[in-house]
């Protein structure tokens, strides 16, 4: 455990110094108007608007999982009361699902950016569907272990299933809202002569794709997070 | 996609047309800003309230028949959680950050003003949830601002019921809109800056914001994740936080919970907590000092270093909380080296305020009063720190009132000792009306010497071994009764400080109603927000045509030129460049 905070202070110090690497204007020194610098609100605000968002997500999720580790006993031995799970296999099956979400996401990105309408529609609209089923499947993989009758609701690691798994689904969910209304937007049609809406479309379609592609990875740890214990 | 700057295109986005949209669904930073303040402050003086009512029941028991333990411990939570939460962290982040941020960085508005306005009103509504747990049945919850299961959640602590439920679906609101709010301010920093505006020429008011959201964005799922498993175990009966328990003669049907866990994750929120608070308060005073002295800030470059060093450490510090959990004791040493390692870049920060002061042109009007204030109870706080760090001196030391001086100074005083500055270096910017000089002046003296009559005495206290949080403290041998008298006087000193907010608040109404007007440029400042067009700056702050940038943020007493400020937007004039070397060289 000691070695892991020295390797983490290590680490935060490295980080801190290529950071500041960045930071190493003399701005007494400089003056007038520095070319290339920041010029006005910009359109990939909401891309780094997103990414902010993901990086709180992480931290949310590795948060969770330090919660989980130490519930289990890690750096406490005499915690009692961890069962494993027998998790149902139906979860393999989402698993793909959410992968092939991911899929026709990426497909619908490249289709915008083609500015093939009908591929659009046909993609993104799959992502959408795929997404549900997801967690459609979540629902019965719950009720599937509710159904064993085996687990209580004080055995933690039938409880951190259901809250990982629920909270993962939540924010899907979220995501799905997005989706949700900008499928709408590209069913109703587009004035494909209007730079800003085809532009907006773009960016979102794109940006969807790439929380999809987050919460697959958020998942793939948590899947396996949960199996190997 | 076609490259289209959002400043550049024709439509501008939500114009408000009406008195609603003007003023109360504004989707406008700078009336958020001030929505956000005014609930802050409201509630804080109802956080301020309580505490009077703590200290008259610790100065004089039994004066009240109202004063039970119960309420007791219900006031002392819910003072703890209003004060750091609900009014610091919003009233520097929700109010300073969203008014200080696109002003400070020639912005129009933040990049997602409708995100904005929901947080405001998300944060209301977590305002309104603590409010409520006072009316619920079993009242407000009593388990001490840190809510530590198991006790928290079991009978016999005050609000166990309903109280400590709202308390926590509060704070996962309150982190929902914050997070609205937070994103809104990073991405704005990052995103929206006007052309020529660098990362480096940011003022320190915008370093310090910036990096305290990033903290607040990465902290505040901490307490999340608490405030969850810790309403299901006590709405369902998981057991992340509860062990097996024999309570009021019973078993609980929990088995295995760690209670640690639950202090592990509180205080891995709780201490980057605290610079969440502090960062705003390091770069808004480093902007009064160096203004208030018309002189440049000493070591810019060392300050935004230092504030992103000190963000950084606030991640690895968190368990010099819980010396006395039971823990390993080498996480005991482990933490109480990065704690003292966090001294070096805070001290370089205190070293930087004090030479930006050596020798300065010092206007002592009222921000610079508050800014040179915190000085004073900045260092006096931290310095207790450096006990409070250290495990063998801690232990003796844990929860008696030396731990309520200490941090009530470092976290309490300090930053409201830069709210104050702040609130009144912006008034003339904010409403376009100056404050009253005078009763300013009186707010200063009794809050910063009333403060220290409080603070200093708990110090003392905590060192005869006067344990915190007890109602009452009957006989004991070990306490003499002089001890009584010195809690007396705190109490009487706390009733000054608070009368003194009210003739802050008397000098806002009469400011506002018949104060003097300001000019656009009050205190001859250098940054964005004394450069608008208007005062107070209107819709879309800049006019037709957004600020550029030439230099940066503290061109104050600049070497040949006739005024003692040079605004940040203004061209460099010819020879300017060769001035300034012939300056340098001088020094």
């Amino acid at each position: 455990m000691m070695t892991g905070l020295a390797i983490g202070l290590v680490l935060g110090v490295t980080v801190w110094w290529v950071l500041i690497q960045r930071l190493k204007d003399k701005p007494w020194e400089r003056q007038g108007v520095i070319e290339g610098s920041q010029d006005g609100l910009t359109s990939s605000a909401p891309k780094v608007g997103l990414w902010v968002f993901m990086a709180m997500v992480a931290s949310l999720f590795l948060i969770f999982n330090g919660a989980y580790l130490m519930r289990m006993g890690f750096g406490h031995g005499e915690l009692v009361g961890w069962v494993p799970l027998d998790e149902p296999g139906i979860l393999w099956l989402n698993t793909f699902v959410l992968v092939a979400a991911s899929g026709a996401m990426q497909t619908a990105t490249g289709a915008a950016r083609k500015g093939d309408l009908g591929a659009l529609r046909t993609w993104f609209t799959a992502g959408g569907v795929l997404s549900v089923v997801f967690l459609a499947g979540q629902l019965l993989a719950w009720q599937q272990l509710a159904a064993t009758g085996r687990y209580g609701v004080s055995d933690p690691a039938y409880s951190f299933f259901i809250l990982l798994t629920a909270i993962h689904g939540l924010h899907l969910v979220g995501g799905l809202v997005v989706l949700g209304r900008t499928a709408a937007q590209v069913w109703r049609g587009l004035d494909t002569e209007n730079v800003v809406a085809v532009g907006t479309i773009r960016q979102t379609v794109r940006l969807c794709t790439t929380y999809w592609h987050f919460l697959l990875l958020v998942w793939l740890g948590l899947f396996t997070q949960l199996s190997i214990t | 996609m076609a490259y289209v700057a959002i400043a550049d295109r024709d439509h501008h986005l939500h114009d408000p047309d009406t008195f609603i949209t003007k003023y109360i669904w504004s989707q406008d930073h700078k009336v958020i800003a001030i929505q956000y303040g005014v609930v802050a402050i409201g509630v804080g003086l109802i956080a301020l309230a309580l505490s009077l009512l703590m200290r008259l029941q610790i100065g004089f028991p039994d004066l009240f028949s109202f004063m039970t333990p119960y309420n007791y411990y219900q006031y002392v939570t819910t003072h703890g959680m209003i004060m750091v939460i609900y009014l610091l962290t919003a009233l520097f982040l929700g109010g300073f950050g969203n008014y200080l941020i696109p002003l400070m960085c020639g912005a129009r508005d933040m990049v997602f003003p409708y995100m904005n306005m929901l947080s405001f009103w998300v944060y209301l509504l977590s305002v309104i949830v603590l409010i409520a747990s006072f009316f619920v049945p079993g009242g407000a919850t009593g388990a001490g601002w840190t809510l530590y299961p198991p006790q928290a959640i079991l009978d016999g602590t005050p609000g166990s019921d309903w109280g400590i439920v709202l308390m926590l679906v509060s704070l996962a609101i309150f982190i929902v809109a914050f997070t609205m709010g937070g994103l809104n301010y990073v991405t704005t920093v990052l995103q929206a800056r006007c052309r020529g505006m660098t990362l480096m020429r940011m003022p320190l008011s915008v370093w310090g914001i910036f990096v305290a959201t990033i903290l607040g964005l990465l902290a505040f799922p901490a307490l999340f994740v608490a405030a969850i498993m810790m309403t299901l175990d006590r709405m369902i009966g998981t057991s992340f936080f509860m062990p097996a328990l024999l309570a009021l003669g019973e078993t609980t049907d929990t088995t295995g919970g760690s209670p640690i866990l639950f202090q592990h994750l509180f205080w891995f929120f709780g201490h980057p907590e605290v610079y969440i608070v502090a960062l705003p308060a390091f770069g808004i005073v480093s902007d009064l000092l160096s203004t208030h002295a018309r002189k440049n800030i000493f070591g810019y470059r060392m300050m935004v270093w230092a504030i992103v060093a000190i963000g950084a450490l606030s991640f690895v510090v968190w368990a010099h909380h819980m010396y006395v959990s039971g823990m390993n004791p080498y996480f005991g040493f482990f933490f109480a080296t990065t704690t003292l390692i966090i001294a070096v870049p805070t001290a370089i920060k205190v070293y930087n305020w004090v030479l930006t002061l050596w020798r300065g042109d010092i206007h002592l009007n009222l921000p610079m009063l508050w800014a040179t204030g915190f000085i004073f109870t900045f260092i006096h706080g931290g310095l207790t720190g450096l006990f409070l760090g250290n495990v063998t001196v801690d232990l003796p030391l844990s929860d008696t009132y030396f731990v309520i001086g200490h941090f009530h100074m470092v976290m309490g005083v300090s930053p409201v000792m830069v709210l104050f500055g702040a609130i009144y270096h912006w008034f003339p910017k904010i409403t376009g009306r100056m404050p009253n000089d005078v009763l300013g002046k009186i707010h200063f003296w009794m809050t910063f010497l009333g403060t220290y009559a409080i603070y200093l005495p708990m110090h003392y206290l905590g060192i005869l071994g006067m344990p915190r949080r007890y109602y009452d403290y009957g006989q004991t041998d070990f306490i003499p009764d002089s001890a009584l008298g010195v809690n007396q006087g705190i109490t009487i000193a706390a009733i000054v400080v608070a009368t003194a907010q009210l003739i802050f608040l008397f000098n806002v109404a009469l400011s506002l109603w018949k104060g003097k007007r300001a000019d656009s440029n009050p205190w001859r400042a250098t940054t964005l927000e004394w450069q608008t067009p208007d005062t107070p700056p209107k819709h879309g702050n800049w006019g037709p045509k957004l600020p550029e940038v030439h230099r940066w943020a503290y061109d104050y007493s600049v070497p040949g030129d006739e005024a003692d400020f040079i605004p940040q937007n203004h061209p460099i004039k010819p020879g300017e460049e060769s001035l300034r070397v012939a300056g340098a060289s001088r020094k």
